[in-house]
Formats: C-alpha cells, structure tokens, sequence
C-alpha cells in the first residue's frame, strides 16, 4: 500500500451534481412559477422530479455517505453532537452530521412532497397543469396546487436554514463545508476518527439509479 | 420506520406552527357591512362576489377538461364540445359582474383588484375580448378540427390571462 492520501473522498460525484442543479433548479423554478413561464416550470419540475427520484434510489446504492442507512444511525448521536459544538470542540463528521441527517431528511421530504403535488398541480384558470392531472378533477387539482404552494415556503425556509447553518459553520467553527461540496474532498487530517470506508460510487448502481429515474420521468411526461 | 417518524416531524411541526398562525386573522363577516349593501341587480355585495367566483369556477373547469383533451392522443370530441359550449354561456354578462362596491374593500374575499374601477372601460375591452374568443372557441370545438380548437383554446386562454395580470391579485 502506497501512502494514505491526504485529501479523502467524503461527497461522490453523484451527491455533488444532483446538489448543484437542484440548487440551480430550486430558484428557477420559484422564478418562473412568479413570472408564469408555466412551460418551463414544468421542464424545470420534471427535472427536478427525476433528480430527487435520483437521489432517494442513490440513498440506497450510493456510497456510504450517500446511503440513508448510516444517516439515521448518526441520529442517536445527535445530542452528543450538539454538546461538541457548544463547547467548540472539533466535531468534523465525515458525511452528514447528526444535525445535518435530520436537515437532509427535511429537505428531501418537502422537495419530493413539492415535485409530487406539481404533477398534478392545477392552475386557477384551469389552462396549466401538471403532467398527472388528467386523471384528477379541478378541484382536486386546485387542492393540490395549494398544497404546492404552501409547501414551497417550508422549503424555502429549510433552504433558509440550510445556508444559515453553513455560514455559521464557515465563520463561527470555522469549518469550511461549501469547499468539500464542490470538490467532494477534504483533508484525512480534519476528522478526528478515521473514516472506515473508501466511499468509492459504483458506476453500475450509478447508472441504474440514472436510468430508473430517467424512464419515471419520461413515463410521466409522456402520460399528459 | 424510525426514519418516517424523523423525516416528518420538522415539516409537520412547522406546517402546525404556520396553520394555527393562518387561523389567527380569519376575518368575521360581521366586520363588514359594505358585503350586505344591496346592489342595483338585487344581489347583495357578498352574493355577487360569490356568483362571479362561481362563474368563473365553471369556466376553470371547462378550461380543464378541454386542456386535458388536447393533451391526449385522441381527444375525445364531445367532451370538449361540450366544455367549449359551456364557456360563452358561463361568461354572459361578465361586464356586469363587477358594479362598484364589489373590490376587496367590500371586507368580502376577493381578487379583484381596485384598479379594474379606474380602468373600467379598458376592463369591459378586455371582458369583451374574452367573450369573442370563447364564441369562436365554441365554433371551432362544433367544427371538430382538433388543430383548430388547440389555435382557439390558446387564444382564449390568452385573453383570460391579459384581465387577469393586470386586474387580479397575483397569489
């Protein structure tokens, strides 16, 4: 064995690029729900759709720090995690932190209650809709539109304490996490246990979890 | 199942925090007296916010039912003729369904906004245009030319949304 590399693999390709665009997606498709651009928010949604469909398959084939498995185990930690940070003591978690388990599990919820309420989404005059509401009635998909909406604040505000928690990390514990989502790496040196795992991605898991979402999203679009 | 229960406990207590802070301003209808003042057509405020509203419910409705169809493959013809015949009937006379006294300052829910009784004739051109479009969207769907009813939704739906971005409440 050569030497232990230095900077270590903690976020896959596959975490990083679905976080990216759904970053880039999330205020795109708030912009041009605002603006009515109703034929983009609907390629924009169904982009978005395949991408959480990606990544809830990914938290079963992913890698360790993918995987939900291990996320809900660090839960039970989570009161010893707290108590690190109010003593400010090194507390780098290689993957997601307790805290940050239950930030992810929040956001996921929302964002698949948001694309899936999109799908069958009617507008009030009764001229856009998403891509299942044929099968539902205008009232239906009245409600669910209300749904849709009301359920974009709660993301917006668990968006709102998510990039509050990474300046507080960035400035107040000096933690730098917005480096490790761009390039997936981080110093071995930063955690205080060593990490068990090589948390290399299976490309065959990669490319089934793609082309599963893939097939769900054309199936839908091409439903209505 | 652990994972459910820790999933949704953060959208659930926030969505309880945001509902009961949705119930604290509900408005009593007896804070306004404006939605009971009679109005030339008999109606009282508060009935004739509620019959245009329902009016134009129907015309979502039918808006639905067509847009459902031209999404097919094969659209089903008489669904769509009948919706399309639906829509010139259900917008008779909308020009008359916004007499003064009926914007929000009635106290009674609404989205029309104030700006439709500055603009009083501009908003009857544009209702007008409306109802020209629905007739000949009515015509085209007795026609059958599926091509022809999917030109003529499209342009209704167009003159639909010139009122409504100017005159009702965005939400």
């Amino acid at each position: 064995m050569a030497n232990e590399p230095a900077r270590i693999l903690v976020w896959d390709g596959a975490v990083r690029l679905v976080h990216w665009l759904m970053a880039i997606l999330v205020p795109l498709l708030w912009w041009t729900a605002e603006e009515g651009h109703m034929d983009w928010h609907k390629s924009f949604g169904l982009t978005m759709f395949g991408l959480v469909l990606f990544r809830l398959l990914w938290g079963f084939l992913g890698t360790w720090t993918a995987r939900f498995g291990p996320m809900i185990g660090r839960i039970w930690s989570l009161n010893s995690y707290i108590g690190k940070l109010r003593r400010r003591e090194s507390a780098s978690t290689f993957g997601h932190s307790p805290m940050a388990v239950l930030s992810v599990f929040a956001m996921l919820l929302t964002l698949l209650t948001q694309v899936t309420t999109g799908l069958f989404s009617v507008d009030v005059d009764g001229l856009d809709s998403g891509p299942l509401a044929l099968m539902i009635s205008f009232e239906t998909g009245r409600q669910f539109a209300e749904i849709h909406e009301f359920n974009f604040n709660l993301l917006a505000a668990l968006i709102g304490l998510h990039l509050a928690a990474i300046a507080i990390y960035q400035f107040v514990l000096k933690e730098k996490l917005v480096g490790a989502m761009v390039t997936g790496r981080r110093s071995r040196a930063d955690f205080p246990v060593a990490p068990e795992t090589e948390n290399r991605p299976s490309v065959c898991a990669m490319i089934a979890a793609a082309l599963l979402s893939l097939a769900c999203v054309f199936a839908i679009s091409d439903f209505g | 199942m652990r994972r459910c229960k820790s999933q949704k406990i953060f959208p659930v207590l926030a969505s309880l925090a945001l509902l009961s802070a949705c119930g604290q301003n509900t408005e009593t209808d007896t804070d306004s007296q404006l939605a009971n003042v009679e109005l030339p057509s008999g109606m009282t405020v508060k009935e004739q916010i509620e019959a245009r509203q329902d009016h134009l419910k129907q015309i979502g409705k039918a808006f639905k039912t067509i847009s459902d169809q031209l999404k097919t493959d094969r659209p089903d013809l008489a669904q769509i003729q009948a919706a399309a015949a639906l829509v010139p009937k259900e917008a008779q006379g909308m020009a008359d369904w916004f007499p003064e006294g009926t914007g929000p300052e009635s106290g009674v829910e609404t989205e029309a906004l104030p700006v439709i009784w500055e603009n009083k004739s501009d908003f009857n051109d544009k209702v007008g245009a409306m109802q020209d479009a629905a007739a000949q969207l009515n015509t085209a769907a007795q026609g059958g030319d599926v091509a022809a009813i999917a030109s003529a939704f499209q342009t209704t739906g167009g003159k639909c949304k010139d009122c409504h971005d100017k005159y009702r409440e965005d939400d």
